[in-house]
């Protein structure tokens, strides 16, 4: 069998220049033989793969962009996500200064070692801007205290101490004691109080205050004399 | 550099019943133990009831001066004179507590003021009960 083939030189660089175009990224070029013979299956299967490979490479860069755009979402929540922790951190140790004297930490949630970092600053901070020299720090809103929360808690009470602060533990649900004997964390080191009012009480009788009630009922008991 | 360092003295100011001590330098190890003799020294010479350690301006205590204070306020204790460290920074607090040097027995003020009321409590009491026993 011979076979037929006509500008048969000419042809074979044309499919060349194809070929290299192609690879070079240019997908619009074609063979498109025009003449019949033993080289025109060839070109035109090279006709049909450049094609081929167009589609796929088209349906590639969708799933590409796709992917691209979810991993955008992502991020964005994610920076959002981080945002609203910032602010949850910063809000939730607000330290009040109640009365002369006297500042006022309360604790609501869960304390982990970052939270109870940065209410040890504040608290600490404002013990020095204020010169309040009693801190009562309330956890009733914690909802359980494991031998990290407790650590954390005995540490904030020591740097207060070492700033000549003194620092009383307030909202001890009888849960909380009971967990805290069990795990055998010594607070002995540390003046709680069973209610938030115990701990005021305490806090006005130690800096030398009177308590407003007091005030009144001697006030009252004047006035009867009068 | 030594020489230069050691001319270095920290002033020991007595006022008086107490002696007051402001840090203003940074502290090295040296200094600190020559200010620890220094004090101890001058409780003996002049017979004060309480000194008054000003660490206001520092921004770093190590454990060594950590140690070095904490020490300082017993030996103190040995010889009757009350040792109140005052103004202590929340940076230095923090750091002291994580290293676990909690200073027990070593009483803080948070300013001179209050510092000295402290001793006036503290010492006063005590040569109240001191003149009471005397009757």
């Amino acid at each position: 069998m011979t076979l037929k083939i006509t500008n048969l030189k000419e042809r074979v660089e044309k499919v060349e220049d194809i070929l290299s175009s192609v690879a070079a990224g240019d997908m619009t070029a074609r063979i498109n033989p025009d003449i019949e013979d033993d080289l025109t299956g060839v070109e035109s299967a090279i006709d049909l793969l450049i094609n081929d490979l167009t589609e796929e490479l088209e349906e590639r860069k969708k799933a590409q962009d796709e992917l691209e755009n979810k991993l955008k979402t992502i991020q964005n929540q994610q920076e959002t996500i981080r945002k609203q922790q910032e602010d949850m951190l910063e809000l939730s140790s607000p330290v009040t200064k109640v009365w002369e004297n006297i500042l006022m930490l309360p604790v609501i949630g869960t304390l982990d070692s970052q939270r109870t970092q940065i209410m040890m600053e504040n608290l600490l901070e404002n013990i020095v801007s204020t010169g309040c020299t009693i801190a009562i720090l309330d956890i009733t809103g914690v909802p359980t205290v494991d031998t990290q929360v407790a650590n954390h808690l005995i540490k904030t009470v020591t740097a207060a101490r070492l700033l000549g602060a003194e620092c009383i533990i307030s909202g001890i649900r009888p849960a909380i004691a009971q967990t805290i004997v069990h795990l055998g964390i010594d607070l002995s080191s540390v003046n709680t109080k069973g209610t938030l009012q115990d701990a005021m009480r305490y806090a006005f009788r130690s800096s030398g205050q009177k308590m407003p009630d007091e005030i009144d009922t001697q006030d009252n008991w004047i006035g009867e004399l009068k | 550099m030594t020489e230069f360092l050691s001319e270095k003295r920290i002033p020991i100011i007595k006022m008086r019943d107490y002696l007051v001590v402001s840090i203003q330098v940074d502290m090295h190890d040296r200094l600190a133990l020559e200010l620890q003799a220094q004090i101890l020294e001058e409780v003996s010479q002049t017979g004060a009831k309480g000194v008054l350690i000003d660490i206001s301006v520092l921004e770093m205590v190590d454990s060594f001066i950590g140690r070095m204070l904490s020490g300082m306020a017993s030996m103190a204790a040995i010889m009757d004179a009350f040792v109140v460290i005052v103004g202590m920074q929340p940076a230095v607090a923090i750091t002291l507590v994580e290293l676990g040097l909690e200073m027990p027995g070593v009483e803080t003020a948070l300013n001179m003021e209050k510092g000295i009321e402290m001793l006036e409590k503290r010492v006063g009491t005590k040569s109240q009960k001191n003149s009471k026993q005397l009757q």
